[in-house]
């Protein structure tokens, strides 16, 4: 069985190593259409995957992937946009590696804004290590370092992107594919940092200890918690108490982009220093 | 190569030879080596390795990154690297803690790469502005897992030159981080120096001119094709075992040969990267085996004994790692004492021990105040040893 995406994927590697159930497929899966949409170079595509389930994406598409350590995705990214310009760079990390370990490198690569795709698949737990909290846990949510709930607040990572400097933001979930095929397109094309939550489910890790138990009632949540931004503008936040906010929420072109801030630097230094010499 | 860089200053200057402080002199040669490509994070007393980077790679295009910490100054190098730029860092004991799991994926992931360590006394915060040695088995052992090191040892303002180059070259034929070690005082001491004739280095190890035929040389054999990214078609990088593909790979046998070979490629060239010097080779009782700023002193106690009747014999090390077994076995096999000056409590002598003490006797004189051993002070110990010796 043969697909039209597969030429982005090194179906050697397949079967892949999630569990049935899981969003991290979906949320792989409406990347691969946008990719093809956007007609990505796999020359000079570079996917950087930190540590985690979402981040094992990296090794299934052929594209130049890096497979990097816990938390530090953007950071080796940014070393590649750097040296690279010319490429276009995406980041997939998970809310252990982007919004723990990973926060201090995901708050300043918003606040330079440089033209890198960060999506992040929020699945609220730490999956691979075996079901622990993340900083995305949900206040009492139940998990193996949570067993009498979890007592810590979560963040809302668009909200901190957004305030931190990111010029992109967006949330989709793996419930709805389109939409989050769409807001990963256009986070690509937009020039600057560009984060996009992609709300995923783990049922075998998270599911099986806090409802709604299962993957389709899990999608189901993800459906019927959805509220669009435009219409979320014109509700109360009692109204939007546990709803999740989908589709683009911010998006800025006028702010500058620090690849190109870096080559502006470059040509003034260098005109400067060929007069001086 | 020409080196043009360092060509262009003194012909600004007008000189023939430089007076520059010692981090200076690193960046001087890093950026004589090709370096393009600088990301790092401030911390005493490396900052003016960074400082010169932040003022001199935008003049030729290439690449400075402030970070937000240590672990993402080595992991945009990677990054970098990983495009096939040169990159290098530059930090103290604190940051170097930080970066020690991203060293790990570089030595797995064959991403060469130049880390200067200006050490400082610790542990924690320490004394920023004291100089020690004590951080000369985190930079054989910092990360975690079996894995081979390449670590060199500056004692002098050219040697940060120089020695930076030899790093650069070393990390590129090898694919893997190189750490060069210095101290407080060997990047804060201003000298003098000449770029050609650094760049022209005569040892007892052999000769080296790293003034041609660096800036891309070719690979030991046993390194893995490399995968880099732009270079030829989508290539995958991990920090998982792989295998030449690039690829995960847990299969017992093909793993364990994988690592096998990380360590064979360093093992089996080191004659060309253990690095060092013989004075006063065969003539004393004693020899002074000694790395970084405690080498200076060696070599002026050297002159001092010799002086005072006391022929002492001085083995300088550049490179710490590998292990220069055969010249310390050697050493070990004509004297009566080994004698290790350290600015910490016998770290390297420790390694010396395991290997030279079939043969001879090896003395640690290790100092923590934070002040340098001086040339008075390893005389008095020679002459003790000798005492003794005469005594018994």
């Amino acid at each position: 069985m043969t697909s039209a995406l597969d030429r982005f994927l090194h179906t050697d590697r397949l079967p892949h190593i999630w569990c049935a159930g899981c969003g991290a497929g979906m949320v792989t899966g409406a990347f691969l259409r946008a990719a093809a949409k956007l007609d990505l170079q796999k020359d000079t595509t570079a996917i950087v995957g930190g540590i985690g389930c979402s981040s094992r994406a990296a090794g299934y598409l052929d594209f130049g992937t890096v497979h990097a350590i816990h938390g530090r995705a953007l950071a080796f990214a940014t070393g590649i946009k750097m040296a690279r310009p010319d490429f276009t760079v995406i980041v997939f990390t998970g809310d252990g590696d982007g919004a723990a370990i990973g926060g201090n490198h995901l708050i300043h690569a918003c606040r330079r804004n440089i033209d890198i795709t960060c999506i992040l698949f929020n699945n609220s737990i730490y999956g691979m290590t075996g079901g622990q909290a993340s900083p995305m846990s949900q206040e009492d949510d139940v998990s193996v370092t949570a067993p009498y709930g979890q007592a810590e607040r979560s963040f809302d990572l668009c909200r901190l992107t957004e305030a931190a400097g990111a010029t992109y933001v967006a949330r989709g979930t793996a419930y709805a594919g389109r939409e989050l095929e769409r807001l990963i397109r256009d986070g690509v094309r937009h020039k600057g940092f560009s984060f996009i939550e992609a709300v995923s489910q783990c049922p075998t890790e998270y599911g099986k200890r806090n409802p709604p138990k299962g993957a389709i009632a899990m999608l189901e949540d993800q459906r019927d918690r959805s509220v669009g931004a435009k219409e979320a503008a014109h509700m109360t936040s009692a109204e939007l108490e546990g709803k999740l906010i989908t589709g683009l929420i911010y998006k800025d072109e006028s702010a500058p982009e620090f690849q190109e801030s870096y080559q502006r630097l470059l040509e003034r230094v260098q005109q400067d220093s060929d007069g001086g010499s | 190569m020409e080196l043009w860089y360092t060509h262009l200053l003194r012909e600004k200057l007008d000189q023939d030879s430089l007076l520059v402080q010692g981090n200076r002199a690193s960046a001087l040669g890093a950026l004589d080596a090709g370096v393009r490509f600088f990301a790092g994070y401030p911390i005493t007393p490396s900052s003016e390795i960074m400082e010169t980077m932040a003022r001199e790679l935008p003049k030729v295009g290439g690449v400075f990154l402030q970070m937000e910490d240590e672990i993402a100054s080595i992991c945009a190098c990677i990054g970098g690297s990983l495009t096939g730029e040169i990159s290098m860092t530059a930090t103290s004991g604190p940051g170097f803690s930080l970066m020690q799991e991203a060293i790990g994926y570089a030595i797995m992931a064959e991403a060469p790469l130049v880390i200067v360590n200006v050490m400082r006394v610790g542990p924690s915060t320490g004394r920023p502005t004291a100089p020690s040695q004590g951080d000369v088995m985190q930079a054989r052992w910092g990360t975690h897992g079996d894995h081979p090191s390449i670590v060199l040892a500056a004692s002098n303002v050219a040697d940060m030159y120089r020695l930076t180059m030899a790093a650069v070259r070393f990390a590129q034929r090898f694919r893997t981080p190189v750490t060069l070690l210095a101290d407080e005082v060997v990047g804060h001491m201003r000298e003098s120096f000449s770029p050609e004739k650094a760049g022209r280095y005569r040892l007892s190890s052999g000769d080296f001119d790293f003034t041609e035929n660096y800036a891309h040389p070719d690979l030991v054999r046993e390194v893995h094709p490399p995968h880099q990214l732009g270079a030829f078609r989508h290539p995958h990088v991990t920090g998982l075992v792989h295998d030449e593909t690039g690829f995960p790979n847990n299969d017992p046998q093909k793993s364990a040969e994988f690592l096998r070979e990380l360590h064979d490629k360093v093992a089996h060239h080191r004659d060309e990267l253990c690095l060092y010097d013989v004075k006063n080779e065969g003539r004393g009782r004693v020899c002074i085996v000694a790395y970084g700023s405690c080498a200076r002193s060696a070599r002026a106690a050297m002159d001092l004994a010799q002086h005072e009747g006391l022929p002492v014999e001085v083995l300088h090390l550049y490179t710490l790692f590998p292990l220069p077994v055969e010249i310390l076995q050697r050493v070990a096999r004509r004297v009566e004492f080994i004698l290790i000056p350290e600015l910490n409590l016998g770290q390297y002598a420790r390694e010396v021990r395991k290997m030279a003490e079939q043969w001879t006797t090896v003395v640690s004189m290790g100092k923590i105040d934070g002040t340098l051993i001086t040339p008075r002070e390893l005389v008095d110990r020679v002459s003790d040893l000798v005492g003794k010796y005469e005594n018994v």
